[in-house]
C-alpha cells in the first residue's frame, strides 16, 4: 500500500477524480466544487510530503505497462521518478495547494466557480502527469493537456473579448511549439527505437555518437511554446487576462515551468551546438522581457514580463551550466545545468506565486483596479499582504543571503562567469534591471498616498487568503537552503547545484550586492513613492517608446498573419470551396438531384398520363416479346 | 348451334374493349372512366367465354373457361364495390371526381 507506485497512483488519479466529480454532481454547485478541488489539492499536497519524507528513498524509480501495440509500435505508459521529478512534485503539489487555498477566497463570489475549479483539478492532473511520466509519448499527452487547461482557464472571463482572444493565442501559439516538440520526440524514437526516459539515458551514454543537434533542437520547439522563451513568448504577458491565481499556478509557478522541467528531464539528449542555442536563447528572452517590464503599468503584466525574464535565466542557466558542466571532472558535474536551472525553478515558483498572489490580494482589495499609478499607499492598509509582498521583491531581486531567489540565481551567475562571459554580462545586466522594475512595482504600488477612490477604500483580505502569501513568504525565504527540503531532494540543492568557491563567490557577492540593492534604490530615487504617472515616460521619452514597443514582435506576428497567412487560407479556402466542396460534394448531389428532377416530372399526377405510361409500357413488352429489339 | 362464327364475338369484344380503353383515356369524369373499365373487364370475359365454347368438344368440354369467367365476375363485383366507395370517399373530400382536378400525386 505504502509504496512509492502506489503513491504516485494516488497523486495523480486524485486531481483526475476531482475533476470528475465537479463535472458530475458540481456543475451548478460552485461552493461545493470548490471544497471538492481544494481538499483534492491538500490531498496531493500530503500524499507528495508523505512520498518525499517517508517513502522514497531517492533512488531512480521506474515502472511502466503497455498500453497501446500498434505494429512493432509500442506506447507505454508509466512513472519516472528521480530528483528532478522530485522536486517538481515538491513544487507542483505544495504551491498548487496555497494556489487552491488561495483561489477559495479569491473566487468566491465569481458566478462560474465550478468551471474553474474543474479546469484547476484538470491542470493540477495534466502538470502532474508531465512531471511523473516515463517516456516522451506520454510527457506529449499530458504536455497538451495542460496546453488545454490553460486555455480553458486564461479564457474564464468567456464574456471579456481580451480573454477570449489570449486564450486563443495562448494555445496556438503553443501549438506551433509542440509541431517542433512533436517531431523531435519522433525523431528520437526512430534514432533509439523506444522513448522511456530511464532507457533513454542509458542508450545516450552508452552511444553519444547518434545524438544530432536537430534532435534538441526540435525538443526545444516545445519549451519554447511552453516556457514562453523567445520568439514563442508572446502568448504569456496576454494570458494575465485569466483570473489571478490561474496566472499565479499556471502562467508563472508551475506550467510555464514544465519547459524547463522537460529540459532537466532530457538533458542527455543535447549536444553542445544545441546547448549553446539554448542559452542564447534564455538570455536574450530575459534581458528582453526584464526592459519591456519597465513600460507596463498593469501590475500583473509587469509580473508577466519578470516571469517572462526569469524563466529565460532558468533555460540560459541550462544551457550554460551542462556546456560548463562537459568540461568539468567532477561527478555531478553533467547535471551542474539542470541543478541550477530546477533550483531557481523552485525558489522562482515560491518567490512568484508570492508575487502573483499578492498581486492578487491587492487587485482583490481594490475592486479589480490593475493599474499600479491607481493604487499607492497599501502598504498601511494592507500589511501583510504588503509585507509578504515586499519579501518576494527581495527574494526575486536576488538581497545577498536574506532570500532564496539570491542563492539560485548566484549559481546561474557562476555557471555563466564559468562559461561565457558576455553571457554573464547581460545576466548580470538583467539582474540589475529586475530589481529595478521590481522596486519601481513596489515602491509605487504600496507607498506613497492613495492615488484613487478604489485603493482609498483597500483593507486586507481574508485569513484564507493571507495564509497562503505568508507561508509562500517563509519558503521565499527558506527556500534557498537545503536544510528546507526532504532529505531525499537534498542532495540535488547541494550537489548538482554548482556553488561559486573563493575569489568568485566574493565577486558573485559583490555583483548580486550592487545588481538587487542599486536596483532597488534607482527605482526608489527615480520613481519615486507618490508619482500619478510613470516618470522614465516624461524624463526620457525614447527610451520609453522603445519599452513600449515589445521590439514590434506582436505587431509583426499580426502582419504575418494577416498579410501572407491569410491570403494563404483564403486561397485554400478558395480551392476548397471549388473543388471538394464544389465538385465533388454538391457536384455528385447536383447528379442525382437532376436524375431525381427528371424522374419527378414524369410525375404528372394525371390519371391519363399514367394511363398513357401503362400503354406505351405495354408496347415496350409487347415489341420485346415479338423480338423486335434483337433486330438492332 | 354455330350459326355464330367464332370472329363475329372477336369483333364484339375487339370493339367493347377498345370503346373502353378510349373512355379510359379520354373521359374526365372517373365514374365514367371506372364504367369504361369494367367494359374492359366485359371484353375480355367475352373473348374468353367464346375461345372457350368454340374449343370444346364432347371428350373435352372446355369447363375451365366458364369457371374461370365466373370467378372474374365475381372478383369484378369486389371490385366495383371498392372502387365505388374510393370514388364515393373522393367525392365527400373533395366535392370533385374530374380527373384533371385530381392531381395529389404530382411531383
Amino acid at each position: 500500500m505504502d509504496t512509492v507506485a502506489n503513491l504516485l497512483f494516488l497523486i495523480l488519479l486524485t486531481p483526475l477524480v476531482s475533476a470528475g466529480l465537479i463535472w458530475l454532481l458540481g456543475r451548478q454547485r460552485g461552493a461545493l466544487a470548490s471544497v471538492i478541488s481544494v481538499a483534492a489539492a491538500a490531498v496531493i499536497c500530503l500524499a507528495v510530503l508523505h512520498l518525499l519524507f517517508r517513502t522514497w528513498d531517492g533512488e531512480g524509480f521506474a515502472v511502466s505497462m503497455q498500453w497501446l501495440q500498434l505494429g512493432s509500435f509500442e506506447l507505454s505508459l508509466g512513472f519516472y521518478l528521480d530528483l528532478v521529478s522530485g522536486i517538481m512534485l515538491l513544487v507542483v503539489g505544495c504551491v498548487g495547494f496555497l494556489i487552491h487555498l488561495f483561489s477559495f477566497g479569491y473566487m468566491k463570489d465569481d458566478a462560474a466557480k465550478a468551471r474553474f475549479f474543474g479546469g484547476l483539478s484538470i491542470f493540477m492532473f495534466s502538470m502532474l502527469g508531465i512531471v511523473v511520466a516515463e517516456n516522451l509519448f506520454m510527457i506529449f499527452i499530458f504536455w497538451e493537456l495542460v496546453g488545454f487547461s490553460s486555455y480553458m482557464l486564461i479564457g474564464h472571463y468567456i464574456a471579456q473579448d481580451d480573454a477570449r482572444s489570449a486564450a486563443k493565442k495562448a494555445f496556438i501559439v503553443n501549438r506551433v511549439g509542440d509541431f517542433g516538440f512533436l517531431l523531435g520526440i519522433i525523431l528520437v524514437y526512430s534514432t533509439f527505437g523506444t522513448a522511456s526516459l530511464p532507457e533513454l539515458s542509458a542508450l545516450a551514454a552508452a552511444q553519444p555518437e547518434i545524438l544530432t543537434t536537430a534532435l534538441g533542437l526540435l525538443l526545444f520547439c516545445g519549451v519554447l511554446g511552453k516556457s514562453a522563451q523567445m520568439p514563442l513568448h508572446v502568448w504569456l504577458p496576454d494570458a494575465m487576462a485569466g483570473p489571478t491565481p490561474v496566472s499565479a499556478l499556471i502562467h508563472a509557478a508551475t506550467m510555464v515551468a514544465a519547459g524547463v522541467f522537460f529540459l532537466g528531464r532530457t538533458v542527455f539528449l543535447f549536444t553542445p551546438e544545441a546547448l549553446e542555442v539554448v542559452t542564447w536563447v534564455g538570455v536574450v528572452t530575459a534581458l528582453c522581457a526584464a526592459i519591456w517590464a519597465f513600460a507596463q503599468s498593469d501590475i500583473k503584466k509587469i509580473l508577466a514580463y519578470s516571469t517572462l525574464s526569469q524563466l529565460g535565466f532558468m533555460v540560459a542557466a541550462f544551457g550554460l551550466g551542462t556546456l560548463w558542466g562537459m568540461t568539468q571532472s567532477s561527478e555531478y558535474a553533467l547535471f551542474y545545468g539542470v541543478g541550477a536551472s530546477m533550483f531557481h525553478l523552485t525558489t522562482h515558483a515560491f518567490f512568484k506565486a508570492l508575487l502573483f498572489l499578492g498581486s492578487g490580494s491587492v487587485i482583490h482589495a481594490c475592486h479589480h483596479e490593475q493599474d499600479i499609478f491607481k493604487m499607492g499607499g497599501l502598504f498601511r492598509k494592507m500589511p501583510i499582504t504588503g509585507f509578504t509582498f515586499l519579501i518576494g521583491v527581495i527574494a526575486i531581486a536576488g538581497i545577498p543571503f536574506v532570500a532564496a531567489g539570491f542563492f539560485s540565481k548566484d549559481a546561474i551567475l557562476f555557471v555563466a562567469k564559468s562559461q561565457n562571459q558576455a553571457a554573464f554580462i547581460i545576466l548580470a545586466i538583467t539582474a540589475f534591471l529586475t530589481a529595478t522594475y521590481m522596486g519601481r512595482l513596489f515602491f509605487i504600488t504600496f507607498l506613497g498616498k492613495p492615488r484613487s477612490e478604489s485603493a482609498e477604500h483597500a483593507h486586507e483580505t481574508s485569513w484564507i487568503m493571507w495564509l497562503p502569501l505568508v507561508v509562500l513568504a517563509v519558503f521565499s525565504v527558506l527556500g534557498g537552503h537545503a536544510f528546507a527540503y526532504p532529505p531525499v531532494l537534498q542532495e540535488l540543492i547541494q550537489n548538482w547545484v554548482p556553488h561559486p568557491q573563493g575569489a568568485d563567490h566574493t565577486l558573485l557577492i559583490i555583483i548580486s550586492l550592487i545588481a538587487s540593492v542599486a536596483g532597488l534604490a534607482i527605482a526608489f530615487f527615480f520613481y519615486g513613492t507618490g508619482s500619478y504617472g510613470d516618470r522614465l515616460q516624461k524624463v526620457a521619452p525614447p527610451l520609453f517608446a522603445i519599452s513600449r514597443s515589445r521590439f514590434y514582435f506582436d505587431e509583426v506576428y499580426n502582419a504575418y498573419v494577416s498579410k501572407v497567412q491569410q491570403r494563404l487560407a483564403d486561397i485554400t479556402a478558395f480551392l476548397d470551396t471549388l473543388f471538394i466542396g464544389g465538385l465533388c460534394v454538391r457536384g455528385l448531389a447536383g447528379v442525382a438531384g437532376l436524375g431525381g428532377m427528371v424522374a419527378r416530372s414524369l410525375q404528372t399526377g394525371s390519371l391519363h398520363a399514367y394511363v398513357w405510361w401503362f400503354f406505351i409500357g405495354l408496347v415496350l413488352f409487347w415489341a420485346f416479346g415479338a423480338g423486335l429489339f434483337l433486330t438492332f | 348451334m354455330n350459326s355464330i362464327p367464332l370472329e363475329y364475338y372477336l369483333l364484339v369484344t375487339g370493339l367493347l374493349f377498345a370503346i373502353g380503353f378510349f373512355g379510359v383515356l379520354l373521359r374526365r369524369n372517373t365514374l365514367v372512366i371506372f364504367m369504361c373499365l369494367e367494359l374492359m373487364l366485359g371484353a375480355c370475359i367475352l373473348g374468353l367465354i367464346a375461345f372457350s365454347r368454340f374449343n370444346a368438344t364432347i371428350d373435352n368440354p372446355m369447363m375451365g373457361g366458364n369457371i374461370f369467367v365466373l370467378f372474374i365476375i365475381a372478383i369484378a363485383a369486389c371490385e366495383v364495390a371498392v372502387g365505388l366507395a374510393i370514388i364515393v370517399a373522393l367525392w365527400r373530400r373533395q366535392q370533385t371526381v374530374d380527373v384533371s382536378e385530381i392531381t395529389a400525386l404530382k411531383n
